[in-house]
């Protein structure tokens, strides 16, 4: 359902070419839960970036959900993105002076869909997380794992067949890391299909498969124990 | 989604009070500017009396001698008639109404005796300058059409002379003492005060009308002067007022009304022929002789009210506001570019460049009716500040409804257009670049 075919991604400046991927390739099937790893530069996020469409790329190709994505305008693409694809990010990215109803009904607002029905899946997205009861809450009355979980609930409100997770607990502590990790994995067992780019071990441990990126290309999706040793290295 | 975005302009607007603050003060003082400048040009043009300026016509008459012009006029006709001419032309029968006017003055002597005696100006006319300039009255009404050839001493007092001289109450049938010889009052007007004196572009454009009319026929009788200009182009020996009567001195204007070009068309003929005539008569001795009907609008035309200096000011007003919308650019662009970030959750959570452009399109609409409003505000100090130095312009100054939304467009559209550029900015920002690190 998502496929990578020789995707090429040079970023450019008017001294130097930078490859942050190269010939990349890879197959994700749905209800997956894939964890990416790899060195600080390696392309990850670049990987992620083009994978919900924020970035273009300069070579290959990359179906989603048996649609060719580098034929797409903006338009298509964000729409594309609305639907099938819910972010979160390292820093949560919540927007400050929205409070946690608002900030989950973004990606709906989007969508178009009517009053009614964005109430009624905000409301569940933020039950789901167990944050029901403080709709009105800005983001920084609450702790990072609140926060984390609101991003969360944003992300799955528009019910997207894919999550990103961008180093999802990277700005937590352990306790609140392992909520956040068991959350995914609730929903990953619900069906969401999960991308994430992590650089903690024990999390990519837990994932279905892990894959490791180096110099933009993936250096061994099959096993995952070599991997871990040289991330753990 | 507007209202969202309404909402979310709200939210721009709290989260950077300063910054927003400082737009609308550039945008107000651009507006206000921009529009105390307008609203004195958009009045001096405006026509005063669109019901029925097509159907009113100045006439205008080449009266000259051989080798003659008026050099300020666009066609080298005199503006002004002489009295012999308004004579005659006052006989023609075609038009629906007709008047000869003329400026004059009198000393007003109050029948009180602690009040003092003062100057005032008048206007010589026929009775049927009420009803083709639409004059309102409160008391009374125009005298009877027989005055206007058989001469007789009546009056139409202006709203504030009557509240001076008779404490406003109805003063029809009371007498006023004009120039020692007593006047019967027969009607007195509303507060008239057309913003140009478009029935007589010969003396002051502006200012206020005058508060006595009288009946033109008194001119032979009480050789009432002219209190206005006075054109002569030949040497002429004038030593009484009969002179000055028979004279080629041209200091009366003479208006029309006529409804239909049929009308118009056989009144110019009837002048054609009366000009015809004038010749044989040894005048209008012109090779370029002849009538001209000019209707209201294009009697201020001609006259230049609205002058070139006027439409360079404005002109330089819009830029002024031009400047005002640059320093904005540079606000809304630090204004913008500090909310990156969100720009970029905002992408990607599924917003199109289209709707982030929208969205901050909105957020500056609403940034410019705030400066648009306060432009309102500031507009009216400015044409107060008119109204303090230049006292005729006080019916000049003063913001109709079309001028308020004219404004408040102005206003909206200007920084809409001074807000394409961040707008197309920020919505083409790579939103992956803030993803990372906000």
């Amino acid at each position: 359902m998502l496929q990578m075919n020789n995707i090429k991604k040079v970023f450019r400046t008017d001294l130097v070419e930078t490859h942050a991927l190269r010939d990349f390739s890879l197959q994700v099937e749905e209800g997956e839960f894939v964890a990416v790893t790899g060195p600080s530069g390696s392309g990850k996020t670049t990987f992620l970036n083009i994978t919900g469409m924020l970035e273009t790329f300069d070579g290959g190709t990359y179906m989603l959900d048996g649609q060719d994505v580098k034929g797409l305008n903006d338009k298509q693409r964000s729409r594309l993105r609305n639907e099938k694809i819910g972010f979160i990010f390292q820093s949560f990215n919540l927007i400050p002076d929205l409070n946690l109803f608002d900030n989950v009904d973004v990606p709906l607002r989007y969508r178009g869909f009517s009053s009614k029905e964005r109430k009624q899946r905000i409301e569940n997205a933020l039950e789901r997380v167990g944050l029901s009861a403080r709709l009105k809450h800005l983001p920084s009355q609450l702790s990072g794992g609140q926060q984390q979980r609101v991003a969360i609930a944003r992300a799955l409100a528009g019910e997207p067949r894919f999550l990103l997770a961008d180093e999802p607990t990277g700005n937590l502590d352990s306790l609140m890391a392992r909520q956040v990790m068991q959350l995914l994995e609730e929903i990953n067992q619900q069906g969401t299909t999960i991308i994430m780019v992590t650089h903690d071990s024990e999390l990519a441990r837990r994932a279905h498969r892990n894959i490791h990126i180096v110099d933009g290309q993936v250096s061994d999706y099959q096993d995952l124990q070599p991997v871990l040793e040289v991330a753990e290295a | 989604m507007f209202k969202y975005y309404l909402m979310l302009s709200w939210l721009s607007v709290k989260r950077t009070p300063m910054l927003t603050a400082l737009m609308v003060l550039a945008i107000g003082l651009g507006i206000s500017v921009t529009m105390t400048v307008l609203t004195v040009n958009y009045l001096m043009g405006k026509d005063p009396i669109p019901e029925k300026s097509h159907q009113l016509f100045h006439v205008q008459l080449y009266t000259y001698g051989k080798d003659r012009s008026n050099p300020r006029s666009a066609d080298g006709y005199p503006y002004q008639v002489t009295y012999q001419d308004a004579m005659n032309l006052s006989r023609s029968e075609i038009p629906n109404r007709k008047t000869r006017s003329l400026q004059t003055g009198y000393s007003v002597i109050p029948s009180s005796s602690d009040s003092s005696p003062f100057m005032e100006t008048a206007r010589a006319i026929d009775s049927d300058f009420f009803a083709m300039f639409k004059v309102p009255f409160i008391y009374g009404g125009a005298w009877e059409s027989s005055v206007d050839t058989k001469a007789k001493q009546v009056v139409v007092l202006g709203k504030e002379i009557n509240d001076r001289l008779f404490k406003g109450e109805n003063s029809v049938g009371k007498q006023v003492n004009l120039n020692s010889n007593l006047y019967t009052v027969v009607g007195v007007i509303d507060d008239w005060q057309p913003a140009i004196h478009y029935y007589d572009l010969n003396n002051n454009h502006f200012g206020d009308t005058q508060q006595i009319f009288v009946p033109f026929s008194l001119l032979p009788v009480l050789e009432l002067p002219s209190w206005g200009n006075n054109n002569g182009w030949k040497t002429e020996t004038i030593n009484t007022y009969q002179d000055k009567l028979n004279s080629e001195q041209m200091w009366n204007q003479f208006w029309v009304e006529l409804e239909s070009p049929q009308q118009k068309e056989k009144f110019q003929a009837w002048l054609e022929g009366y000009v015809e005539q004038q010749k044989q008569l040894g005048r209008f001795e012109h090779e370029n002789a002849g009538g001209s009907l000019k209707d209201v609008v294009e009697w201020m035309d001609y006259n230049n009210v609205v002058s070139d200096d006027n439409t360079i000011l404005v002109g330089l007003a819009f830029m002024f506001l031009a400047v005002c919308l640059i320093n904005t650019i540079g606000l809304l662009l630090a204004k913008f570019l500090r909310r990156a970030p969100e720009v970029g959750v905002r992408r990607a959570l599924g917003a199109s460049q289209g709707e982030i452009f929208v969205q901050h399109l909105v957020d500056v609409g609403l940034i410019g009716l705030a400066g648009g409003t306060l432009g309102l505000l500031l507009g009216q100090l400015g044409l107060w500040g008119i109204k303090q130095l230049y006292a005729n312009y006080h019916q000049l100054v003063y913001m109709d409804m079309t001028l308020v939304v004219l404004a408040i467009l102005i206003a909206i559209g200007s920084s809409v257009v001074a807000g394409l550029y961040p707008a197309w900015k920020i919505c083409r920002t790579n939103p992956s670049i803030y993803l990372k690190i906000q």
